[in-house]
């Protein structure tokens, strides 16, 4: 695999959507290859930072209490 | 019987609304990632319980609720704040952002240190400039972890389609944290040659 197979299969590797059998080739390139590297940690470090940043806050208690009398 | 049978469905009914419930906390936080507005957030989260409710039998128990009640939410959305569902247009023009490269210098500061000294605000910042169709597909994938294949069911479209918006969406972000990560000082200004 070279460096433009494994950048174009980069996005599949992080969201973890290949085969085993693709997953070892970019990860073997990814071994070998420090600027491939790079780029996977910053694409999973946006995607990690994405997902703590986004993920925070509950609904507010009224909203619940009314969807509780719609729902029950 | 009448009674038995009454008496079953609403408890299965009770489950559903449960189950529904459950969900509450994260279609919110995806209500205001969409409206950006807390007040319509409630009335999307409000009207999307009501149709779910409405459609209940719709559902197959033991599928992904958390899927199905983003559709319909997500299809609220566009119904009532944007005038209507998306056609399937390609948001994605041929310029090719170039920062994968510019931060290909191995002496330029790690990846995950300038990520750690950005502020949780930021970023969210940066996900709602995001254009609602690239927004969407980073809140199913990244935010809720949906896999590509139910993202492309919520959102009505191919596979394909989730995955080019995502990559696109993905450049645009980095794109935004790194200038923000610049003006503010995070990481030294870097050469426009090289
Ligand atoms: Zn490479």
């Amino acid at each position: 695999m070279n460096c433009n197979g494994c950048l174009e299969k980069l996005d599949l590797y992080l969201d973890r959507e290949l085969t085993d059998a693709e997953l070892g080739d970019v990860r073997g390139h990814l071994e070998r290859c420090p600027p491939c590297e790079h780029r996977y940690l910053l694409l999973a470090g946006m995607k990690r930072l994405v997902k703590v940043c986004c993920d925070q806050g509950a609904a507010p208690s009224h909203l619940r209490q009314k969807l509780v009398q719609i729902l029950f | 019987m009448t009674t038995l049978v009454a008496v079953a469905e609403n408890r299965n009914g009770t489950r559903f609304a449960e189950e529904a419930m459950g969900h509450l906390d994260t279609l919110y936080r995806g209500a205001l990632r969409l409206t950006r507005d807390p007040a319509q957030a409630e009335d999307l989260v409000q009207d999307t319980y009501v149709r779910a409710l409405r459609y209940q039998h719709s559902y197959q128990e033991g599928t992904n609720m958390k899927a199905w009640l983003f559709a319909i939410m997500r299809n609220l959305f566009w119904d009532r704040f944007k005038g209507g569902r998306p056609e399937d247009v390609s948001l994605d023009g041929d310029g090719e952002l170039s920062l994968y490269d510019t931060l290909k210098d191995p002496t330029a500061v790690p990846e995950s240190e300038v990520l750690d000294r950005i502020a949780a605000d930021e970023v969210v910042r940066a996900v709602e400039r995001l254009p609602e169709l690239h927004r969407e597909v980073v809140l199913l994938v990244d935010v809720e972890g949906f896999s590509y294949k139910d993202a492309a069911q919520v959102l009505g479209v191919p596979i394909g389609t989730v995955m080019s918006r995502l990559h696109r969406a993905r450049q645009q972000l980095q794109k935004s944290l790194q200038d923000y990560a610049r003006e503010s000082g995070i990481v030294r200004e870097e050469k426009e040659s090289a």
